[in-house]
């Protein structure tokens, strides 16, 4: 890092959390703190969408995802745009005719304050545990790159968040998030456009995807459907458009950290706009950072990428006696490299020359040292582990921020991790908020304190946000890696998700179902979900799903019975 | 939940949408729009495979 780095990353951040406790300062009241005295503008709601869902992770991973399979992973959105008007149909009419604060108060209206309490705590469950995930995703890549500490990285993130959303609750998340999303989508277009630039010069743009795509990574849309596999592949376009569907409903529809962004609207009409705007918008941004991590896979099809991406975990195995072994397949990898250069050197001048029949050669060749390095890199992953056992062998989420460390002019590494915090703090931020007030509304206020005044509510509602960043703080320090950190929050979300949106489900359009019934549904769809996850191969998107459908089919069997038996007492 | 209830809500279920007659032609702009990334998605996955 250099001083021009350090001013742009501090100057940003130190910016963003200044303005958002300048804006929002002096909230008076819980209706002020908790919902923005409801006067949000659609763009507004829209960015403060956008930047609740994208995590560091989603500008650390996603690239790193890219890099290693290609864009088919943008097929997880397909069902976020018609989530997206089925929410602005049905879901935001009714939070607004209720005036509720949180989505969980609905359900006391339409079923009984158990089902609402079960709702609320699965919420806070996964909600506190994502989190701890925001802060620490970063946090660990950031520390182990820079080679800071890494509860000091975690505190920064925690701490800045901690002060703007304390001081100025949902204002606050949402007046901060536009800044950080400019941040955000402008250091990735800037890098994107420095990958580009950094190709050979006798590589066009057109070349390089061209080359890409020759390599499988411009896999971005695939419709086949097996019945034996495709239920265990995470993305296609099938288990995007349903499963997609499902976990969008579930997020958007029944996550507070995001329905409190759409409840500050001045409208319904502004949180509609606000909603529909990110259907529009989500799946060309999740593009473009997919195709960065691609630009990024061609870059390095011509310059020599490390043998292993967290380098700081390579270079450990040296100070092991599996040292000469390392530097043994450094040596491969090299000499691999410098075939794969020419051979793709070789398929580009076929691509240029149109040439069928030498494109093919030339893919043949490039894709048999490809093979080939692939190998050289799991005998490397599979020593690493074996000389530090505690070493994590996935490397993708290092890939973009090593090629930033490494490539990018100072100033633009700056901006780059400024891009990485500006994520975390927006979507930690909106955690924060929606973890208090559900804590407040539907716990606090509802069961344990009920006359108090708003003022009080008001300070309750600092102290928990307070609280809920501490915990997601200590939980960042002591979470240990997790599988690739996009898929763990994804993967913690859909496991509780389908529950919460089965349970809303039942309460928007089965009026059959009351609430003895779903309340023991939604028990019994979460242990099946849970069952999966742990005994089953099943992709989690389908966790979404069949959480879902199980709590309407158990609810309606639940409630047969019950009216039966109550019949029978009746009969009797 | 609240007590008081505001005038921009009152009048809330009647806001028209800023660019369509009604909020079904914002709904089919977004399914639209959906469409036509799958098609050009699907498009690149075929010219670049």
């Amino acid at each position: 890092m250099r001083l021009l780095d350090w001013i742009v990353l501090l100057g940003t951040l130190g910016f963003i959390v200044s303005y958002g406790v300048w804006k929002t300062r002096g909230s008076k009241d819980i209706e002020g703190y908790l919902k923005g005295d409801n006067s949000m503008k659609w763009w507004t709601i829209g960015l403060s969408i956008m930047a609740t869902q994208a995590s560091a992770i989603t500008f650390l991973s996603t690239p790193g995802q890219a890099y290693e399979d290609g864009m088919r992973f943008v097929q997880f959105y397909f069902g976020l745009p018609i989530a997206m008007v089925i929410i602005s149909v049905t879901v935001i009419p009714i939070f607004y005719r209720l005036k509720v604060y949180t989505a969980y108060e609905y359900l006391e209206s339409r079923f009984d304050l158990k089902t609402r309490s079960l709702a609320a705590l699965l919420f806070l469950v996964q909600r506190g545990l994502a989190a701890g995930i925001t802060i620490y995703a970063p946090a660990i890549i950031l520390s182990t790159i820079l080679g800071w500490n890494l509860t000091a990285t975690n505190l920064l993130i925690g701490v800045l968040v901690i002060i703007y959303t304390v001081s100025g609750g949902t204002k606050a998340v949402s007046v901060t998030q536009k800044q950080q999303m400019a941040v955000m989508m402008g250091g990735m277009l800037i890098a994107g456009f420095m990958v580009v630039k950094y190709l050979p010069e006798n590589v066009s743009f057109g070349d390089a995807v061209a080359v890409a795509g020759k390599m499988g990574k411009m896999n971005v849309v695939d419709f086949s459907w097996d019945w034996e596999t495709s239920w265990y592949d995470r993305y296609n376009f099938w288990s995007g458009i349903t499963g997609g569907l499902f976990l969008s409903l579930s997020y958007f529809g029944t996550d507070q950290s995001q329905v409190a962004r759409y409840l500050g609207g001045r409208s319904v009409a502004e949180s509609r706009l606000g909603l529909l705007f990110n259907g529009l918008l989500k799946i060309p941004m999740q593009f473009i950072i997919l195709f960065i991590g691609v630009m990024v896979f061609v870059f390095y099809q011509f310059n020599q990428p490390p043998l292993f991406f967290n380098e700081a975990a390579k270079n450990k195995v040296y100070a092991t006696p599996y040292a000469s072994e390392l530097e043994a397949l450094e040596s491969q990898h090299t000499e691999l490299f410098a075939q794969k250069q020419e051979a793709v050197q070789g398929l580009v001048s076929a691509l240029q020359t149109e040439d069928e029949t030498a494109i093919a050669a030339a893919q043949a060749e490039v894709q048999g040292i490809t093979e080939a390095s692939k190998v050289v890199r799991e005998d490397a992953k599979a020593l690493i582990a074996k000389a530090t056992p505690d070493a994590e062998t996935r490397d993708t989420d290092y890939v973009f921020i090593s090629f930033v460390m490494k490539y990018l002019p100072a100033g633009l590494v700056g901006l780059l991790l400024a891009v990485i915090f500006s994520a975390a703090m927006s979507s930690t931020s909106s955690e924060l908020n929606a973890l208090a007030s559900t804590t407040v509304i539907d716990i606090y206020k509802r069961s344990v304190k009920q006359d108090k005044d708003s003022f009080h509510y008001l300070r309750a509602s600092k102290l928990f946000t307070a609280a809920w960043g501490t915990l997601a703080i200590i939980f960042a320090t002591y979470a240990s890696m997790l599988d690739n950190l996009i898929q763990a929050v994804n993967i913690i979300g859909s496991i509780f998700y389908g529950t919460i949106l089965g349970i809303f489900l039942v309460a928007f359009y089965v009026k059959y179902i009351k609430g003895h019934a779903v309340f023991m549904a939604a028990i019994l769809a979460e242990a099946v979900v849970l069952y999966c996850h742990f005994y089953t191969d099943i992709a989690f998107l389908w966790f979404n799903v069949i959480g879902c459908v199980a709590v309407i089919l158990f609810g309606l069997i639940i409630q047969l019975g019950l009216n039966q038996r109550k019949k029978v007492m009746q009969a009797a | 939940m609240k007590d008081n209830q505001s005038d921009s809500q009152l009048s809330a279920d009647t806001d028209k949408p800023p660019f369509f007659k009604s909020w079904k032609g914002m709904y089919w702009l977004v399914l639209g729009n959906l469409a036509f990334l799958i098609i050009l998605f699907y498009t690149i996955t075929r010219i670049y495979s």
